[in-house]
C-alpha cells in the first residue's frame, strides 16, 4: 500500500513536471526578431508591461487587475492566433497545447493566490506564453503582404 | 461500451501516428539519426497491430487476447528500456567513461528487476504469466520513468545543447509516468471501476501524448550538429590588435 501510494504520487508529480518541461521548450524556440512588438503595439496588450514591472522593479500588482489583464490579452490573441493571417482558421497542435498549459497556469495563479504563495512565479510563465503567442501572430502577418500595410495598420482594421 | 469505443478509436489513432511518423522518417530518410525513435515507433506498430488483430479476432475476454496483450506488453517494455538505454548512449556520445559505467548500471538493473519477478514466479510455478511477465513489466516499466528522469537531469547537469533528445526524453517520460500513476491508483482503489475506467482512457492518452511530442521534435527541432555535446559558452571576440601581440 506505500509503496503504491509512493509510486502513485511520484509519478504524477513526474507526469506534470514533463508537460510543463515539454510546453517551456517549445516557448524557447527563436524566432528570427522580435515580432511581438507590433502586436503588442496594435492590440495595446498589457503582458510586456505587467512582466516588466515584475522582473524589473518587483511591484506588487492587485491580483484581480493583474488576472483581468492576463485573461484580456490571453482572449486577444487566441482569437488572433486563429484569425489573422491563417488561412485553415484552427488551431496547430503545439498552439493547443500551449492553450491547455496557459489554462493550467491560471488555476496556477488562482490557486497561489488562494494559498498566499505569491503570483510572481504564474504571472511570468503566462507572460511567456503570451509573447510566444504575439511572436507567431506577427511572423504570420509578417509573412503576408498587404499591399503597403504595415502589420500594426493590418492588425487595426481586422 | 461507450469506454471500450473511445478505447478503440484511441488505439486506432495510436496505430495510424506511429505509422504516419515512420511513414515520415523514412521518407525524409531520416531514419539514421533516430535510432531509438524507429526502434520504439517500429515496436509500438508491432505491438498494437498484433493486440488490435487479436482483439477483432477473439474479443476483449478471451484467453488468447489476455496472452497476446501480456506478451506484446513484455515486447514494449523491452522496448522502452532499450530506448531509454539509447538515449543515455545519446547523451553520453562523447563520454566514453561515464558511458561504461552507465552500461554496467543498466545491466546490473534489468538483472535486478528479473531476479525480484524471478523471485515472484518461484513462489507460484502454475502461472509463468501472471507471476512472471505481469511483475517483470510492472517493475521495468517503473523502473524505466526513474531512469528516464535521471537521464533528463544528467542531460539539465551537462547543459546538454541537444535539444531534440530533451524533448525526446520530455515525451517518453509523459509515456512513462501517466500510465504509472494510473495503474498505482488502480492497485489503491483494489481494481475500482473509476479507476479503470481512468486507466482505460490515460494510457492511449499518454502514448498520443508522447507521439505528438515526437511528431514535433522530428519535423521541427533541428538535430544539433554532432560534435556538440555542451552548450558551450561564446568566448569574447578578442580585437584585432590584442589577438597580434
Amino acid at each position: 500500500m506505500i509503496t503504491a501510494t509512493f509510486v502513485l504520487i511520484l509519478s504524477m508529480a513526474l507526469f506534470f513536471f514533463y508537460i510543463q518541461v515539454t510546453c517551456q521548450k517549445i516557448l524557447r524556440r527563436q524566432f528570427d526578431r522580435e515580432y511581438f512588438q507590433s502586436i503588442v503595439t496594435a492590440n495595446r496588450l498589457e503582458f510586456p508591461s505587467l512582466r516588466k514591472s515584475l522582473e524589473e522593479f518587483s511591484v506588487p500588482v492587485d491580483y484581480f487587475r493583474l488576472r483581468m489583464m492576463l485573461k484580456c490579452d490571453f482572449l486577444a490573441l487566441t482569437y488572433l492566433l486563429k484569425n489573422s493571417a491563417n488561412v485553415k482558421q484552427r488551431y496547430s497542435n503545439e498552439e493547443r497545447l500551449l492553450i491547455l498549459y496557459c489554462r493550467w497556469q491560471f488555476l496556477s495563479l488562482a490557486a497561489r493566490h488562494l494559498l498566499k504563495l505569491g503570483e510572481e512565479p504564474a504571472t511570468l510563465r503566462l507572460a511567456s506564453v503570451l509573447q510566444y503567442f504575439a511572436n507567431v501572430v506577427g511572423q504570420r502577418v509578417n509573412a503576408v503582404q498587404f499591399g503597403n500595410w504595415t502589420a500594426t495598420d493590418y492588425l487595426f482594421y481586422l | 461500451m461507450e469506454s471500450n469505443l473511445l478505447h478503440y478509436v484511441w488505439q486506432d489513432s495510436g496505430i495510424l501516428i506511429e505509422a504516419s511518423l515512420v511513414f515520415y522518417l523514412a521518407w525524409t530518410s531520416q531514419w539514421k539519426g533516430q535510432g531509438a525513435v524507429d526502434f520504439y515507433l517500429s515496436s509500438l506498430v508491432v505491438g498494437q497491430l498484433t493486440r488490435a488483430c487479436f482483439l477483432h479476432e477473439y474479443g476483449w475476454t478471451s484467453l488468447r487476447y489476455y496472452y497476446a496483450y501480456w506478451s506484446t506488453d513484455f515486447l514494449l517494455v523491452l522496448s522502452a528500456f532499450g530506448v531509454v538505454c539509447l538515449f543515455f548512449r545519446r547523451a553520453c556520445l562523447h563520454e566514453e567513461k561515464m558511458w561504461r559505467l552507465i552500461r554496467i548500471f543498466l545491466v546490473l538493473l534489468l538483472v535486478l528487476v528479473a531476479a525480484i519477478s524471478g523471485v515472484s514466479l518461484s513462489l507460484n510455478r502454475h502461472d509463468f504469466f501472471t507471476y512472471f511477465v505481469v511483475v517483470f513489466n510492472q517493475k521495468l516499466y517503473f523502473a524505466c520513468l526513474v531512469l528516464n528522469t535521471l537521464l533528463y537531469l544528467m542531460l539539465h547537469r551537462m547543459n546538454s545543447a541537444d535539444d531534440q533528445l530533451e524533448l525526446l526524453v520530455c515525451g517518453v517520460g509523459i509515456q512513462f509516468a501517466g500510465p504509472a500513476a494510473t495503474l498505482a491508483l488502480v492497485y489503491l482503489t483494489y481494481g475500482g471501476r473509476f479507476a479503470k475506467l481512468l486507466a482505460y482512457q490515460t494510457i492511449p492518452l499518454c502514448t498520443f501524448g508522447m507521439l505528438l511530442v515526437w511528431a514535433y521534435v522530428i519535423v521541427y527541432v533541428p538535430r544539433t550538429a554532432g560534435g556538440l555535446t555542451r552548450r558551450d559558452v561564446l568566448l569574447p571576440a578578442v580585437p584585432a590588435q590584442e589577438s597580434k601581440l
